[in-house]
């Protein structure tokens, strides 16, 4: 009995040693497992936190690289900060002539404008443009060239003080100061013909009284009524121009009043030559008044700019929901003389005057830089652009003492008068159609144009980008 | 001559339109843009709703205050090329130091234009460690221990990151009696052992308090405070190392950026509020140690008597330290082999 008793307590004993060392291993296991766990979710947590802040560098990168966009509003790259920018921005305007009157100028088609635009900033403060035209000239006869119509620096040191050098714009004339591609007529209106159009010189500009209040105010070469200049080549003098334009109510909550805009341009200059006197054409771009041009004989007289030459405008807009109207006067102030064997001279002051309105029928909102349709032309989906009506009245006089020395009464009329209507659609930002009849009246000339007056149809299918 | 007639009339015209322009409304909206560290954005949410409130009550004016945070190196760049702050806020003088030497937006003597070297609070570096302290971790020494995992950001980008790099470097020279092979080695071994480089303090707070990364962080002590109230005092707990450094974060505001935007009055206004009990009060609150000493009396409880070595008496300043240690080719890039 002891053996087994013995024999029993041996065996139990023995499996208990083996059970707490098994035991005691076990643990040890378990342990050693923990800890190849935790490192390997340290290993696991470090790998993922680095991925995340990989991603993080990666948007940090993403940040600081240039951006490059293209769109309705042409090519662009742009820097980080956008303190550097370059756009490539353009826009083609075919256009049909069509006259009811035998004898007006031939119906005809025609590249009216075809600009290709190279824009941008360089060190934040200062912008470049460079616009170039390589449409038809000024007439459907006139053979195309390639000409510069803007090449200019602006440093805008502040809001309120702005210097912009080279070819641009003088700051007179209201239309004149809008771009080709957001006309609401296809041609401009009688006041600019009137002013100056672009001119090499230096300006001052800026927005005082937080926007409210626009000024420029340069030094030019001079160019004849509706002329572009690229030298001086008639004389030393310089033509100062000037222009101030409020929108006293930009900022204000009364929205009837808000894109209400009154100004004042002008210009003052001495000018010389035959180069300098303005040549003026109806609105279907026929010519209906011009000095007389000839050898300076007593059978062929021949006129110039002799002296001062002041130009004065006042101007508004007024734009409301689909409402749009503006209107501008323009005087023009100009000494001339007459060389015929003897030579006489005298002031010569015309004028101009013009007032457009336009409806936008499809609920945008009208604005004096245009506007982008709310649905693009796409029948399948219901949308058919934007379409806006307007209508116009103008008229340009001359002054009675430009004839019959200065003029010749048979080949110039000395008033012409007209009004319009259009129908322009939008078919989306870039593409525009326009459609205008035009009919004017001319005072005075024998010529069959000045006698029948003009009646014009005309069209223009217009992309920009 | 019509001349005369029609300048009549221009100047009626010109009259008129000068009189419908009304003035602009005295709005006196100013936005203005503090450019700072990392760890300082909830510090100064606070101190600027506190000077708004401050400076519409002494001038009526409302004051719009926006903040940019980041590794303080890289947000000295960024004012550099180009960002506009009005004043900075950075974590150490060589940053704000830059702003002149490179960029030359503030004069040489910067620091000398506002109280303490334009160092309105201090703070120092301290060790957080998660609860219980598993690691046994007490002071420099055990950090370079195989099988610890520390989380420090990078001293390329990060300021906070220099004054942990430096105070270890201070704690090894002594120990190694200035040997500066072994204070190397030490500093090898150190960040040998870091798993992940941030490129700012608040990333590696991020790191080691949420993605629950590593066994030690070494922190900005304010950081460290704000780690403990944000997440519990029952997930970590601050040790204080035998020996720290003395960090003085730097203030200024950037003359080039104010006077152009017309904000040099304001800033100036900004900063020294900084210094006025109201703005030492924010610090302290916010675990910042504030100079002035009724405040800094008021907090002595909360921070422990760490003994401190300044940047110019143990290197020399920043204009030595930063080139000798931080540079390209320096002494980092020498023993940081990643």
């Amino acid at each position: 009995m002891k053996l087994d008793r013995w024999l029993l307590t041996g065996i139990l004993g023995s499996q208990i040693i083996s059970a707490a060392s098994l035991a005691a291993e076990d643990a040890d296991t378990i342990d050693a497992l923990k800890r190849q766990i935790q490192d390997l979710d340290q290993k696991v947590r470090v790998l993922e936190r680095k991925q995340e802040l990989e991603r993080e560098t990666a948007t940090e990168k993403a940040k600081s690289a240039p951006s490059v966009s293209l769109g309705a509003n042409g090519f662009s790259v742009r820097s980080a900060d956008s303190n550097f920018v370059f756009k490539v921005r353009g826009y083609i305007q075919g256009d049909g002539r069509f006259y009811a009157d035998e004898e007006a100028a031939n119906d005809t088609f025609l590249i009216r404008r075809a600009r290709p635009i190279f824009e941008g900033t360089v060190y934040e403060k200062f912008d470049f443009r460079l616009m170039l035209d390589f449409a038809s000239g000024i007439n459907s006869s006139a053979v195309n060239n390639g000409i510069l119509q803007d090449a200019y620096l602006n440093a805008r040191f502040l809001p309120e003080f702005q210097v912009q050098i080279g070819k641009f714009k003088e700051p007179v004339g209201l239309e004149r100061l809008q771009s080709g591609a957001n006309l609401l007529f296809i041609e401009r209106g009688y006041p600019t013909q009137l002013v100056p159009n672009r001119d090499v010189g230096v300006q001052l500009q800026g927005d005082l009284l937080a926007g409210l209040l626009r000024y420029e105010a340069g030094v030019f070469n001079g160019v004849a009524d509706g002329g572009s200049g690229d030298v001086d080549a008639s004389d030393d003098e310089k033509d100062l121009a000037g222009r101030l334009f409020a929108r006293p109510f930009k900022n204000s909550d009364t929205d009837a009043l808000r894109e209400l805009g009154l100004g004042v341009a002008g210009t003052w200059g001495k000018q010389d030559g035959s180069g300098m006197l303005g040549k003026y054409k109806s609105p279907g771009q026929q010519q209906f008044f011009s000095y007389r041009s000839g050898a300076g004989t007593a059978a062929a007289p021949n006129v110039v700019a002799d002296g001062d030459h002041w130009r004065i405008s006042p101007q508004f807009y007024y734009y409301l929901g689909s409402f749009g109207l503006f209107g501008e006067y323009v005087i023009s102030d100009q000494s001339v003389r007459r060389d015929a064997g003897t030579s006489s001279s005298a002031w010569v002051e015309n004028t101009a005057w013009q007032v457009s309105a336009s409806y936008v029928l499809t609920g945008e909102e009208n604005s004096w830089k245009g506007f982008t349709p709310k649905r693009a032309f796409n029948p399948a989906e219901g949308g058919w652009g934007a379409w806006e009506i307007a209508a116009r009245v103008g008229q340009l006089e001359v002054d009675d003492a430009a004839f019959p020395l200065f003029a010749d009464p048979a080949t110039s009329a000395s008033a012409a008068s007209s009004w319009g209507v259009g129908l322009n659609w939008y078919l989306n930002k870039s593409v525009k159609f326009n459609f205008d009849y035009e009919q004017t009246d001319f005072d005075g000339g024998t010529s069959g144009l000045l006698e029948e007056g003009e009646h014009v149809f005309l069209t223009r299918a217009q992309i920009s980008f | 001559m019509k001349l005369n007639r029609h300048l009549s009339l221009a100047s009626a015209l010109l009259a008129l339109i000068l009189t419908v322009s009304p003035s602009p409304a005295q709005a006196k909206d100013i936005t203005l843009l503090n450019v700072s560290y990392d760890p300082t954005r909830e510090l100064y949410t606070e101190f600027n709703a506190a000077f708004a409130r401050h400076w519409k009550e002494k001038t009526g004016d409302t004051v719009n205050i926006n903040q940019s945070h980041g590794g303080s190196g890289k947000q000295a760049r960024s004012v550099i090329d180009g960002l506009q702050a009005d004043v900075v806020t950075l974590a150490l003088a060589y940053d704000v130091e830059a702003l002149h030497e490179k960029g030359r937006l503030i004069p040489k003597d910067w620091q000398r234009r506002l109280p303490d070297n334009s160092a309105p609070y201090t703070s120092t570096i301290v060790f957080l460690v998660r609860k219980g302290n598993p690691k046994g971790i007490k002071d420099w020494d055990d950090l370079v221990r195989p099988g610890v995992s520390i989380v420090t950001p990078n001293p390329k980008t990060s300021g906070g990151a220099r004054w942990n790099y430096l105070a270890a470097w201070a704690y090894a020279k002594r120990k190694f009696n200035g040997d500066e092979v072994q204070i190397k080695d030490f500093i090898a071994r150190l960040f040998k052992n870091v798993p992940v480089l941030d490129t700012g303090a608040r990333g590696a707070t991020t790191t080691f308090v949420q993605r629950g990364i590593g066994d030690v962080f070494i922190s900005w002590e304010n950081e460290a405070f704000l780690a403990l109230k944000e997440y519990g005092a029952d997930k970590f707990e601050i040790v204080a190392p035998s020996l720290s450094i003395l960090a003085e974060p730097p203030v200024t505001w950037v003359d080039r950026v104010v006077k152009k935007r017309g904000t040099e009055t304001l800033a100036k206004a900004y900063l020294e509020y900084l210094y006025t009990p109201e703005g030492q009060e924010i610090a302290g609150r916010h675990f910042y140690r504030p100079r002035l000493p009724e405040v800094a009396a008021r907090y002595k409880d909360r921070f422990v008597d760490i003994p401190m070595v300044t940047i110019d008496e143990e290197f020399g300043g920043w204009s030595k330290a930063q080139p000798l240690h931080f540079g390209d080719g320096g002494v980092f890039d020498q023993v940081f082999k990643p």
